[in-house]
């Protein structure tokens, strides 16, 4: 059995704490739980958002994930242009039983308010709040801003972000780019835009599994990505990745890859409200090939039309598209994502063209 | 024998931090039996589910009963939904149902054997398997001779170029070592050691495999993992359960061949080996065999002085009472055969002179549970002998099962004027921190044996070091019984075993 129990005053997220006295507060908060609760933590979870409603969405999500990967959680409002600068911190607890009878198991939520120039003072908040040797992994919400404080990314274990929801994605991808290879190279960056591909990878990869369709990855002639209106760098990166893996090279002039044995393959993005992608095809001379995601269906659907492959329709899982589930899938896996950023560089001269 | 080529598809490429199966023809023997139905099914369906399974995989159930493949998914589904630790999503089901055949034939039928072989290159030409194939013998073990004869005779075992064919054996990996080796052989006869892989589902255990990461990722403890700072190690695996239906089989086993000979001296090797010179299958399976080999043999008289038989009696567990094994059914009223076994296993190498292993097991024990107990040497009684205070020593807790975890037992200092010394504990529990699901050891070893890697299966030498070392307390076991002793059930074993521990000054832990 599993419970999530989120002490939280109604109005307020959690709490009220005089900043300088947070580790005091909190060592009290678990003083008077009379040792039927038990603190447990791997990560840093800090969040920064700029926008005032996400305070209750980016809770709710907090204590989802804090029941499958505990973690000490920094959420972060910041409002840098309000004309009175202010700086205010509440805690609170996100608590799940295991089993019935059982102690129960918290993290801790740090949620601040920095208003004005206090806002300026997000390195300080960050990293006197830290769980000590716990790994820093850092949600940033919003686009990155220039110049990038190499000091606070330098510190940062994983870097997670939207990319779908960026204002300016070529950019922005450019900028990450840099900090992967600048001060801060021991970042990894995680993007949900790209975690929530996995599954569409991983779908596509086996439908090409069999001994008949391997071949037919040389004599690719066109790819079809429908994905919804706006989620164009979701159907970019995984056409990107794509092309990376086969080792196309994009065209400047059309929207197309040359192949590595000079053959010209063409690409087409359509936008259809549904899921964040909803279909991706595949067109040889003789075949093809798709992965499809219905709305509201937990899985994929393959086709293949090809000679010497009986006709085939095949469910694979697809995930679960809820935020909480696409970040707990990216707090799971661990090491760096290359075939991400050999996307990102198939993808960039793509982008706004 | 195969040529283990691989066809890359580049697709696959990075999409998992270890090797993606190819795609293959999973063929069970013994299709019918329980194992099928309570793990193995569940542990494909788990993999599909969790979306690491090539999709062009294919399962064959091989059995002797007659029945279609639509009524063999439908018994499957039902224990799918009973056993699986997830659950079962419709469309999912019936998508990977439809990978699921079954062949019927007796095992000692070579037709049988043959049409199968027609059937897998049908089965390779619609789903694009390439001839991939892994064998799992599920059936009664003395099926497996007969079974893996025709294998061979039907040229089943050959792969085709480009292609596999790899073996699952089931423990027990025979009954002693001449039996084991007349298997090894066979196996031999049909597939290389390195198509070979012998389950012993401890191994796919998450707490097993991070022994070694324990040990060798953490400086704090590999520095002190030594005779100069251990003083006794306790592996310990007990459960309330008696024999449950499978005295026909436990009566001729007995506790020592039952876990001692696979589980328990495979978690011993874990906890005793060196570091191994890599991670790859062979250098680690390596020094697992070192340490079997320097196990100090138990003959003679010394089995009666080192190790501990005994029996349940009559008792109570969880308050019900429960029968002696001598009155349950099934099994022989005179049985000599042991339900409890402590041993005293010395490791004769240079890192583990002078510690002692004490190994216990037992059915109808006072709890359930498997963990490694890493008894530290006391600090020297200097410092607080004035005190008057006694130190506890430092005890390391590997839990294998249930709650997984890890637990340090240290001294501090009680709050207070006065200087009073308590033991505390820290305390890791798997489930606390990663409150993920943990895959079955099933899902694990099934998903290694389809992707090629080894490292969690026994190796013949393993097995038959094993053997050699439990068969020459067999023998001595074989020249009198008067030494098996009795205990009460839901009690934590005899007197006897008491006192082989406490010989060394110690105690066996409360679990």
């Amino acid at each position: 059995m599993e419970a999530t129990v989120t002490s939280e005053m109604a109005s307020e997220p959690g709490l009220p704490v005089e900043i300088g006295r947070i580790d005091k507060e909190l060592g009290k908060l678990w003083e008077a739980s009379d040792d039927t609760k038990t603190r447990a933590s791997l990560i840093n979870l800090v969040v920064y958002s700029e926008k005032e409603a996400s305070l209750s969405s980016n809770t709710e999500v907090i204590s989802a994930i804090a029941g499958k990967h505990a973690c000490r959680a920094i959420l972060i409002v910041a409002n840098p242009t309000a004309k009175e600068s202010g700086a205010r911190a509440w805690i609170s607890a996100h608590c799940r039983l295991q089993k019935l009878g059982q102690r129960q198991i918290c993290s801790e939520q740090i949620t601040f308010r920095l208003d004005g120039a206090s806002a300026g003072a997000l390195p300080n908040i960050v990293f006197s709040h830290l769980d000590s040797d716990l790994p820093l992994c850092m949600w940033w919400q919003e686009d990155f801003p220039e110049p990038l404080d190499e000091k606070l990314w330098a510190w940062v274990d994983r870097l997670i972000y939207d990319s779908s929801t960026w204002m300016h994605p070529k950019h922005q991808f450019l900028l990450m780019r840099h900090l992967s290879s600048s001060g801060a190279k021991g970042t990894v960056l995680c993007d949900l835009n790209w975690t929530r591909l996995h599954a569409w990878r991983f779908g596509l990869a086996g439908m090409f599994d069999h001994a008949e369709a391997f071949p037919r990855l040389n004599r690719v002639e066109s790819l079809r990505v429908v994905c919804a209106p706006g989620q164009n760098t979701a159907a970019l990166l995984l056409i990107g990745w794509f092309a990376s893996r086969l080792g196309w090279t994009p065209l400047e002039s059309a929207d197309a890859f040359i192949t590595p044995l000079g053959g010209r393959v063409s690409f087409k993005i359509e936008g259809k409200a549904g899921p964040h992608v909803s279909l991706f095809s595949v067109r040889c001379e003789d075949a093809h090939f798709e992965l499809e995601l219905k709305e509201g269906a937990g899985f994929f659907e393959t086709t293949i039309h090809a000679p010497g492959i009986p006709e085939s329709h095949q469910l694979l899982p697809a995930p679960n598209p809820k935020l909480e589930e696409t970040l707990l899938a990216e707090l799971s896996r661990s090491g760096r994502h290359p075939l991400y950023t050999q996307a990102i560089d198939i993808v960039l001269p793509l982008i706004n063209r | 024998m195969s040529t283990e080529q691989q066809t890359f598809n580049p697709l696959r490429e990075g999409l998992a931090s270890k090797a993606m199966p190819d795609p293959c023809t999973l063929v069970i023997f013994g299709a019918t039996g329980d194992l099928t139905h309570r793990k193995l099914v569940p542990a494909l369906y788990n993999l599909a589910a969790d979306g690491v399974l090539p999709p062009a995989i294919s399962v064959v159930g091989f059995a002797r009963r007659d029945k279609s493949d639509e009524i063999f998914r439908v018994e499957l589904e039902e224990a799918a939904r009973k056993f699986s630790r997830q659950g079962i999503n419709d469309g999912l089901w019936n998508s990977f149902a439809s990978s699921i055949h079954y062949h019927r034939s007796p095992f000692d039928n070579l037709d049988g054997y043959e049409s199968l072989a027609s059937r897998l290159d049908e089965l390779d030409a619609a789903r694009g398997t390439r001839g991939n194939r892994l064998f799992y013998l599920a059936a009664s073990p003395d099926q497996f001779e007969v079974i893996l004869e025709n294998l061979r005779k039907s040229g089943l075992n050959e792969a085709k170029p480009g292609s596999w064919a790899r073996v699952i054996v089931e423990k027990p990996f025979g009954t002693d070592l001449p039996s084991a080796r007349r298997l090894n052989d066979l196996v031999e006869k049909a597939f290389d050691e390195a198509q070979t892989y012998r389950i012993d589902h401890y191994l796919g255990k998450e707490t097993a495999q991070n022994i070694m990461v324990l040990r060798f990722a953490n400086a704090l403890f590999e520095a002190m993992w030594n005779s100069r700072y251990i003083d006794h190690v306790q592996i310990t695996a007990s459960e309330p359960l008696g024999v449950e239906g499978r005295a026909g089989y436990y009566d001729k086993s007995g506790a020592l061949r039952d876990m001692v000979q696979n589980h328990l001296l495979q978690l011993l090797c874990l906890t005793a080996m060196e570091p191994p010179a890599g991670l790859d299958a062979d250098s680690v399976r390596d020094e697992k065999v070192k340490v079997l080999r320097s196990l100090r043999p138990l003959v003679g008289k010394d089995v009666f002085k080192h190790v501990v038989r005994a029996q349940y009696g009559e008792g109570a567990i969880n308050g019900k009472p429960v029968a002696a094994y001598r009155n349950e059914l099934n099994v022989n009223p005179g049985s000599v055969t042991e339900t409890y076994v402590a041993l005293e296993v010395n490791v004769d190498n240079w890192r583990w002179a002078g510690v002692p292993f004490f190994i216990r097991v037992g059915k109808r024990l006072a709890k359930g549970g498997t963990e490694i107990a890493v008894h530290f040497k006391s600090v020297p009684p200097v410092l607080f002998r004035a005190t008057g205070e006694s130190i506890d020593d430092n005890v390391l807790v590997i839990r294998i099962q249930p709650d997984e975890g890890i637990s340090l037992r240290m001294s501090a200092k009680m709050p207070g004027s006065s200087l009073r010394i308590e033991p505390v504990k820290m305390d890791f529990h798997y489930g606390t921190s990663f409150g993920k699901a943990t895959p079955e050891a099933y899902e694990r070893l099934l998903l290694d044996a389809m992707s090629g890697d080894p490292t969690l299966f026994a190796r013949r030498d393993e097995v038959e070091e094993a053997w050699k070392f439990v068969d020459a307390i067999h023998t001595a076991w074989n020249t009198r019984s008067d030494d098996l002793a009795f205990h009460e059930s839901g009690t934590w074993g005899p007197a006897e075993a008491d006192e082989l521990i406490k010989r060394h000054g110690g105690a066996w832990r409360r679990l």
